[in-house]
């Protein structure tokens, strides 16, 4: 049973949470016990992760199965559900962003936790209909999410476009999903692979894999299924935005590594050409989206555009270099986004989020602009930072069945990412101030946090135990 | 202390002085730069003891046949990543221990000649520390993985030197020079992954890789990925357009380092990995690569006639003598290819003080225009001196190191018997000619005639700013006048990667 304790805490962390707001009613809305609850839980839970032995496989009765693997996705989904608990603090305190105050910190803390319980179950799945109640868990509360400033039109029209998308995604899965039932007669992974070892050409099956290629490509806003994502990511708040931006993409990248390695893996040669064609253009439209946003919460949706794009490269190799470069990518990919977003929600404490309310951060707070520079040259992919190693291996990944040029390209892209990446660090180093600037405030909890980040984008570049743990629980 | 620890002392020592420089009080400029110069002097000292050491080892094995094996020394390796079987591995030959030479003497003139830096100093000095360390990392490296992070160290840093503490175009130009750069090094990556995979033997060493034989279809898409990757920053046409720009704006200290050893690292690279690792490729590319580089040396000779600003004199004069580098590779005889290792260290020395000098000049007059200056030798007859001095090298004058190089260059191009080799030698001999006309305008206009009024009242160089220029102005006169030595190590270390060109 101690394999699944992780998601049994997990929901208990969530009724705990949801529970202290029932039981103390209307007597308590501002305390901030429900965050201490969830960060102090989280916390324990990823501890947890660390000490579970990663070299079983144990399939459960209903079909929940627990990999190394799917504890390493574990792992992701709980950092990232940790650092956005963190991340959301401030907003929930008055006075501590100018865009708004949020409520029902509560509710907003549950809706979160169920949400991370859905990618557990994703990872865990062993049919598709688990996968796509996995899925659902872990997509419907982030239409919630996304609307959490009620008032703020952006917001509430971030959430409607949201629900509609991502409604009509999830009508592609399940036609993809009949597809796959025609061909197998069945839903198990065990059926599937059957019929795909049978006959790789069966072109049901690869009407089903276009289909649900589709609905994932929402999700991980594969071009050209990305249009939502920058009204989206802009729209709503930007804890929420943070959240999406990496644990929505980690689960919609591990759904395609459980189906295209899993019973899938007979026709992955096939699939090669689509996910080349999907990175390539993926990357290039977030890069060049990116190179004219002003507003940092879009700026960073483009980024996160361009990001899945090299990502979804490594799908062009074997399962081993794809798992482990994916998931250590993952991790490093995590810490950068939060590492920036976390700085987006210290200068929106006084000024507006978008790139100017960087500019003077050099001089007015050296070790932030130090920290905004280490996570831009992170994201871009400079070593020694672990942004480097990540990429390194999502490109090797490719490179492994020859696809040099599609490294080129990616090289080249990740160029033109650096670009608008250094426009950060020249924002907040190289251009003055024109009047005065909002003072900078950070409290311990924002200064810790960073702290870890910062160590992670660190270490995981230069110390090898992370990737070659990466490596041999999933290569 | 052994070879393999005092290489890696040499490239952790800045990284040491840079984490030195952190916990000093951010207007505690005197601490920082004292520190600093420490730290250079550390390793200046670090690298000449490693010299001497590489001496006595290379007298003991001379290369005679130019097996891979005996080709570096100090070497030593330990698993880094497990992923791709990626190494820290290092060791040295002769070309990189002149090369980290060449980096120690510049750097700490560097530092000596950024005395007055006061803007936010502690950053410039962290900035360059690591800059450096990159730098020497590249020369220690002999696993490909290595040295390409090593080389992405060096270059990214420059981005701030030169945003922030650079003049005139700056944003424009360190955007530029980090864009065109870090595009450089797309294509090497992917040539990297390329010559990794392609192998299949699961490293990344050189020496390993150096013994499989890439296929010709291979070698010939892959050869001109690398060699175009690193000419990037060595400056090759029409990739060269971030040089001048950036070499303008550049603060002194980042002009030395990046004119004199960091476009070295281009040149390094595409002799290092691309000739060495893929021969044929070399054979088949060259023809094209010696026209491009004909094109980089005469067009910046001709550029640099036309520019009236002393930094942009000097910097269109690094593309021109850059150029040489590569041309003496191109030529793929043994004394083309050692002529350009020469002149990679010559003009590495000539360039930083070059540099070193405009930087102290532009100091005292606030203007680098040639036109507006004259009649400096009346009030600092030092500096104009020792300009007149590197300007001679410059255009190549017996007894200086810049002879030594050229001659080598041009002799090992013309020894080439193709027609073409022998056109384009011809043609990038002119080059010379070229040269003495926008160096001696300079000196001209820099040093003659009368002084302007404004001028009438400025001091010569302080002790501090002398001993800069003085340890480059021995060493540039040292190589010119007893080169023997320097050859002599050249020569080894040129023989097996000839060899592997010719098998």
């Amino acid at each position: 049973m101690t394999l699944l304790l992780p998601d049994i805490l997990l929901v208990v962390l969530a009724a705990l949470v949801m529970g202290y707001d029932l039981y103390k009613g209307k007597s308590d809305l501002v305390s901030t016990v429900p965050f201490t609850l969830s960060w102090l839980g989280l916390s324990g839970i990823f501890l947890l992760l660390l000490c579970l032995p990663y070299d079983q496989t144990v399939l459960y009765p209903g079909g929940y199965q627990v990999t190394g693997t799917a504890l390493l996705f574990k792992q992701v989904f709980v950092l990232s559900a940790l650092f956005a608990v963190l991340l959301s603090r401030p907003y929930f305190t008055p006075g501590g962003n100018k865009r708004g105050l949020l409520k029902y910190r509560s509710e907003f803390l549950f809706i979160l936790l169920l949400c991370t319980f859905g990618m557990f179950t994703v990872v865990s799945s062993t049919d598709l209909l688990t996968l796509f109640i996995g899925m659902e868990l872990a997509t419907i509360p982030l239409y919630i999410l996304s609307g959490f400033y009620k008032k703020d039109s952006l917001s509430v029209e971030a959430s409607t476009k949201y629900i509609i998308m991502g409604s009509a995604s999830t009508g592609l899965l399940l036609f993809g999903y009949s597809f796959f039932y025609g061909a197998a007669d069945s839903l198990t992974f065990e059926a599937l692979a059957q019929a795909c070892t049978a006959n790789p050409q069966e072109p049901l099956l690869r009407l089903g894999m276009l289909f649900t290629l589709a609905a994932i490509g929402f999700k991980l806003t594969l071009f050209p299924f990305h249009m939502w994502a920058p009204d989206v990511y802009d729209g709503a708040p930007s804890p929420v935005t943070a959240f999406i931006s990496v644990s929505s993409k980690a689960v919609a990248i591990a759904f395609l590594l459980i189906l295209v390695y899993g019973p899938l893996a007979p026709m992955h040669s096939s699939l090669q050409p689509i996910f080349l064609i999907l990175a390539a253009t993926t990357m290039t439209v977030g890069n060049l989206g990116a190179l004219k946003q002003t507003r940092l919460r879009r700026f960073m949706a483009y980024s996160s555009i361009a990001q899945a794009g090299y990502i979804i490269m490594a799908l062009l190799g074997d399962a081993g270099a794809a798992r482990s470069s994916i998931i250590f990518y993952l991790f490093v990919y995590a810490a950068g986004n939060y590492a920036v977003f976390f700085i987006i929600s210290i200068i929106g404490r006084n000024g507006e989020e978008n790139r100017s309310g960087l500019q003077g951060l050099g001089k007015s707070n050296p070790m932030l602009a130090a920290i905004l520079m280490l996570s831009a040259f992170s994201l871009a992919g400079i070593p020694p930072l672990a942004g480097f190693m990540g990429k390194f291996f999502l490109f090797a990944s490719a490179a492994q069945k020859g696809y040099y040029f599609m490294v080129v390209f990616a090289a080249l892209n990740s160029t033109i990412s650096l670009y608008y990446y250094l426009l950060l660090v020249k924002e907040a180093y190289i251009i003055q101030p024109a009047g005065e600037t909002a003072p900078i405030i950070m409290d311990g909890m924002q200064k810790a946090s960073l702290f870890v980040l910062t160590a992670i984008m660190l270490l995981a570049g230069i110390l090898p135990s992370f990737s070659s743990n990466v490596l041999a629980i999933a290569g | 202390m052994n070879g393999p620890f005092l290489l890696t002392m040499i490239w952790v020592v800045p990284f040491i002085t840079a984490l030195a420089c952190l916990p000093i009080r951010t207007d505690d400029h005197r601490s920082i730069k004292v520190i600093s110069l420490i730290g250079t002097l550390i390793n200046l000292l670090l690298v000449i003891v490693l010299t001497f050491k590489f001496i006595g080892v290379s007298a003991a094995n001379p290369v005679a046949d130019g097996t891979a094996s005996s080709m570096f020394h100090f070497t030593y390796k330990v698993g880094w990543f497990k992923m791709m079987n990626i190494e820290y591995n290092i060791g040295v030959d002769a070309i990189s221990v002149l090369m980290m030479l060449l980096t120690a003497i510049v750097i700490f003139c560097g530092v000596l000649a950024s005395w007055n830096v006061n803007k936010q100093a502690k950053e410039f000095f962290i900035l360059l520390n690591v800059l450096v360390a990159g730098v020497y990392g590249v020369f220690v490296s002999i696993d490909l993985f290595t040295f390409f992070l090593f080389y992405e160290i060096a270059v990214l840093p420059m981005y701030l030197l030169i945003g922030l503490w650079g003049t005139g175009k700056k944003e424009y130009a360190s955007m530029k020079l980090t864009l065109m750069l870090v595009a450089g090094s797309a294509f090497i990556l992917a040539g990297i992954l390329a010559l990794y995979f392609e192998s299949g033997l699961n490293s990344f060493d050189l020496q390993v890789l150096s013994q499989h034989h890439f296929s010709d279809a291979f070698q010939y898409w892959v050869f001109p990925l690398i060699f175009l990757g690193f000419g990037v920053l060595g400056a090759i046409f029409p990739f060269h357009t971030w040089s001048p720009d950036g070499h303008a704006s550049a603060p002194t200290a980042v002009s030395m380092l990046h004119a004199g050893v960091l476009m070295k690292l281009g040149g390094y690279g595409c002799l290092r990995v691309a000739m060495y690792l893929l021969p044929e490729g070399a054979q088949m590319w060259m023809g094209f690569f010696l026209i491009l580089v004909t094109i980089n040396v005469l067009y910046g000779a001709f550029g640099a006639i036309r520019q009236t600003d002393l930094k942009y004199i000097t910097a269109y004069s690094s593309v021109s003598h850059c150029g040489l580098v590569l041309f003496g590779f191109t030529a793929l005889t043994f004394t083309g290819i050692k002529g350009g290792v020469l002149q990679m260290i010559s003009h590495g020395l000539m360039t930083a003080l070059f540099f070193c000098l405009i930087g102290m000049i532009y100091g005292r007059t606030h203007t680098r225009t040639v036109s507006e200056m004259g009649g400096l030798m009346k009030v600092m007859p030092f500096l104009s001196v020792a300009y007149v001095i590197v300007g001679l090298a410059g255009l190549g004058l017996p007894g200086l190191s810049g002879f030594v190089a050229e001659a080598n260059v041009f002799v090992g191009a013309f020894a080439n018997p193709n027609t073409i080799n022998r056109v384009c030698t011809v043609l990038a001999v002119l080059s010379i000619v070229v040269t003495a006309v926008y160096v001696l305008r300079a000196v001209n206009g820099l040093v003659n005639g009368p002084i302007k009024e404004q001028f009438a009242t400025l001091t010569d160089a302080s002790l501090l700013e002398k001993i800069p220029v003085t340890i480059l102005l021995i060493c540039l006169f040292g190589m010119g006048i007893l080169p023997g030595w320097i050859v002599e190590l050249v020569n080894n270390a040129v023989h097996p990667i000839y060899n592997n060109l010719t098998r």
